[in-house]
């Protein structure tokens, strides 16, 4: 696989370089607003920066510290402990997230970002958690909006859109090293430095980690099928004031990662990933509003054999957010993507397509107490293939997937302040589920025996995108008497033209003389999903923090005549569990800290080859003990999973059961 | 243009993050002032350095001369926040022009709003007050407010008058009227 080429970044200096003396530009600030307003900042909600309690979607920010006290070595263990998220921990270093049930292997629905470069992987839709380009060390917040929001974000951003924030060298000086040791031989190591050359600011991060992966005690799960988790992640993000006001931003990322994966078929595979990218934004403050104009290369290299996608990805967007008169902001945007992929396991076509999609969004603060927010996006997407098919392939034409995609994502959004404590907040969304390019044909695995002997499972061209439109009603209401928040929300959803995922026992184009029979992705119906959603917080006595939440589901699926939603491993409503509640408590006095996070999950179903197996509802518990010096030195004992040496989590004798783990870490910050 | 007399102030940041950064327990004054002072990072241009708060008071007024006196006491030796370091001087309202070469001036409750404003536009100054009623009339260019959550409203023909360009983020953060 080639390196990613700086082109993007180099023209975008240029750019930049001719401009600057005639703009005036600013990229956000995230700390020195959220020390103003006492309260994080966000882009994610609509593009403009907004604080947390005003947003006009239901999010969640995670802080730097929380990310520390919660002990976690990685980002699914965190958000886990968030309200309404549902974990599949299918092996130590692949759990599968999603928001209100909906969760499953390549778990497609959650758009995952850093910094608003996509790290979800579109070519085929899912979000390899132990790939992602970033040390916890570096990351400012962890943005979580529950809902559709792909009139900002695009494809996928169906059940949620997760934001990881770094800190930005231009603004946040970040030093630190540490290194990490415990149970099942577990090991890492991560440095941290920030440097300062004049108008130049730049930051590196280096991580490595292993462990042993989750004793196996299945014996149809065979070695070969599972590989001890390791990483190594390397990034480089810098900043540049180009003028008196402008500033680009460039990042860059490597990761080299090995691990048990679980494949969107059920079954465990060891697999190889690794990945590049390259980011760079450009901001302008011009007197027409701030312009952004960003471009990232993503590139994979992925094999579980026999399967192996080389796949590219490449985004350029131009943006400009402005305010008109006192009361009303405006981004208006434009997204281009090419993403391309090739066949596989047989080689020698290549499926790929490109987006363009004009979106805007308009916030009203129509009262003092009450803000409107609209904003839409209109997505075309237009479909390729080239190369060639093997003998016995069926519809072995690339004109077929000559194709054009065009769908439109809404969001509506009002807050009412309804008085200082009080805050009602309604939204409706629209979202697009796009199929993945292995969906639409990447995937060719053929039988080893000539047609029409044997079965192909191949993508399908013709595949729709699943349309989720979304309506939630959020009540907040602050409890300064107990230094506390509490919110109660109801939720409804539905999914149009589900797309199923692939079966061997449904055979959906029929076998010819010459051809094979195929099994393949189809859309097949609906599924409605409804719930509601508590959760408080708040602190007491000296350096004490709680918080406690829980959140109910009821998911029906409604499938088309003649499909099976068990068959076709998209049944949502009996693979969901009802309830996922979270309790948690700590305590600090600026040197000592301890902190305890309970997450509990009823009973819920599993796939396994004949059909459904129920695993049991579970609770774990995970913590932190810390000691932190004047000089920056911290030493923590962390543990995941305490209550029981091995416990069943995402599938019950059929699979891998999660470990209790505890780990020694030492870090020093300056 | 605005005026701002800054001047090098890094050991007086350092001390006043020692001795002054952290006066929330002394009020709603003194919350409303550490507010005031972080605006001032978002200014187009905006200063560096040392900057010296006018705080105006009328002493027939005790709701004034209380405010004036927590914001004081906040202020300590200087309030330190995103490279400026603000120290306040008590100006009396009845003589205004002792606030000499003051950055920006910092309206208690109940001054005369209408001469203290009229004041800071014709030296170009900024002009900042806790009382939603002065950034309402146009005397201020800023109000804010502390308490139960930080808000903070900006009059942008007042803001025009003397020049003063807010950056584009803080703009969409904030209350324009």
């Amino acid at each position: 696989m080639k390196a990613p080429k700086l082109t993007a970044a180099a023209g975008l200096t240029l750019l930049a370089t001719l401009i600057a003396p005639s703009v005036r530009a600013q990229s956000i600030d995230y700390g020195s607003l959220e020390q103003l307003f006492g309260e994080p900042v966000t882009t994610s909600a609509t593009g403009s920066p907004q604080r947390s309690t005003e947003v006009p979607v239901d999010m969640t920010i995670i802080s730097a510290e929380e990310i520390k006290r919660s002990g976690a070595t990685d980002i699914p263990t965190i958000l886990s402990r968030v309200a309404g998220v549902d974990i599949l921990p299918f092996s130590a270093g692949a759990s599968e997230l999603s928001v209100r049930g909906y969760n499953q292997a390549r778990s497609p629905r959650m758009l995952v970002l850093i910094n608003g470069r996509q790290v979800y992987l579109d070519h085929f839709g899912y979000t390899d958690w132990y790939t992602l380009p970033v040390a916890l060390g570096e990351i400012r917040q962890i943005e979580l909006v529950r809902g559709p929001n792909s009139a900002l974000f695009g494809f996928n951003a169906v059940s949620g859109v997760i934001n990881i924030i770094t800190y930005n060298p231009k603004y946040d000086d970040v030093d630190s090293a540490s290194v990490a040791t415990g149970s099942l031989n577990y090991g890492s190591a991560t440095i941290i430095s920030t440097a300062r050359l004049g108008a130049l600011s730049a930051r590196i991060s280096l991580a490595s980690e292993q462990q042993d992966e989750w004793q196996n005690t299945n014996s149809a799960i065979t070695a070969a099928q599972l590989r001890d988790p390791r990483s190594v992640r390397a990034g480089i993000d810098a900043a540049m004031d180009l003028g008196e006001h402008s500033n680009l931003r460039v990042e860059a990322s490597y990761t080299n990662s090995s691990l048990t994966e679980m494949l969107s078929g059920y079954s465990y595979v060891a697999s190889r990933v690794k990945s590049k990218s390259v980011k760079a934004t450009l901001n302008s403050d011009t007197r027409f509003g701030n312009i952004q104009a960003q471009g990232y290369i993503n590139k994979l290299d992925s094999s579980a054999l026999p399967l192996h996608y080389y796949n590219t990805i490449t985004v350029g967007s131009l943006q400009d957010l402005f305010k008109v008169g006192a009361g009303h902001t405006i981004r208006l945007a434009l997204e281009y993507r090419a993403n391309k992929v090739n066949t596989t396991s047989t080689m020698g076509g290549q499926i790929s397509y490109m987006v363009y999609a004009p979106s805007a969004m308009w916030t009203w603060q129509a009262a003092d107490k009450l803000s409107l927010t609209a904003a839409v996006r209109y997505d075309s997407l237009r479909l390729h293939r080239s190369g060639s098919f093997p003998a016995g392939v069926p519809n072995a034409d690339n004109a077929l997937w000559d194709r054009t995609i065009q769908e439109a994502s809404y969001n509506f959004g009002a807050v009412y302040a309804a008085t200082d404590k009080d805050t009602l907040r309604l939204t409706a969304a629209r979202g697009l589920q796009a199929p993945t390019l292995v969906e639409l044909g990447s995937r060719q695995v053929l039988p080893t025996t000539p047609a029409p002997t044997g079965l192909a499972n191949l993508g399908n061209p013709n595949l729709r995108p699943a349309i989720v439109t979304n309506y939630e009603a959020t009540y907040d209401r602050a409890l300064p008497q107990w230094r506390a928040r509490a919110s109660l929300k109801l939720f409804m959803q539905q999914t149009d033209d589900v797309k199923s995922g692939t079966s061997r026992k449904q055979i959906d184009i029929p076998a010819t003389a010459t051809t094979w029979g195929v099994f393949s992705y189809v859309n097949i119906g609906e599924s409605e999903m409804k719930g509601a959603e508590i959760a408080a917080q708040g602190k007491f006595g000296e350096g004490f923090r709680w918080s406690a939440d829980t959140t109910y589901v009821e998911i029906e699926d409604k499938p088309l005549a003649g499909y099976n939603p068990v068959v076709r491993l998209v049944a949502y409503g009996m693979t969901a569990p009802k309830w996922r509640s979270n309790l948690s408590l700590g305590w600090s006095n600026g040197t000592w800290s301890a902190d305890g996070y309970v997450h509990a999950v009823s009973r819920f179903n599993s796939y396994i080859s004949t059909g459904l197996e129920p695993v049991p509802g579970y609770a774990s518990l995970g913590g932190r003990l810390a000691w932190k010096g004047e000089s920056g030195l911290e030493v923590s004992l962390n543990g995941q999973n305490l209550l029981e040496e091995r416990q069943m989590q995402a599938k019950a004798a059929s699979g891998l059961m999660v470990q209790r783990r505890v780990i020694l870490q030492i870090g020093k910050a300056w | 243009m605005y005026r701002w007399r800054s001047v090098g102030g890094a050991c007086v940041a350092a001390a006043a993050m020692l001795a002054g950064f952290s006066p929330v327990q002394a009020g709603d004054g003194a919350r409303e002032i550490q507010v005031a002072t972080r605006t001032l990072s978002f200014l187009d241009g905006g200063p560096t350095g040392k900057v010296v708060f006018a705080i105006v008071f009328d002493p027939s007024k005790p709701a004034s001369v209380a405010e004036k006196d927590q914001v004081m006491a906040a202020l300590g030796s200087g309030m330190a926040a995103s490279g400026v370091t603000v120290v306040g001087k008590p100006v009396d309202i009845s003589a205004l022009s002792s606030a000499g070469d003051a950055g920006a001036l910092y309206l208690t409750r109940g001054v005369n709003y209408a001469a203290a404003g009229a004041y800071a536009k014709s030296k170009k100054m900024l002009s900042i007050s806790s009382d939603m009623a002065c950034v309402q009339s146009g005397a201020c260019v800023m109000s804010v407010a502390a308490t139960p959550k930080v808000e903070i409203v900006v009059n942008s023909a007042t803001a025009a008058a003397i020049g003063a360009r807010f950056k584009a983020a803080f703009k969409m953060m904030i209350r324009e009227i």
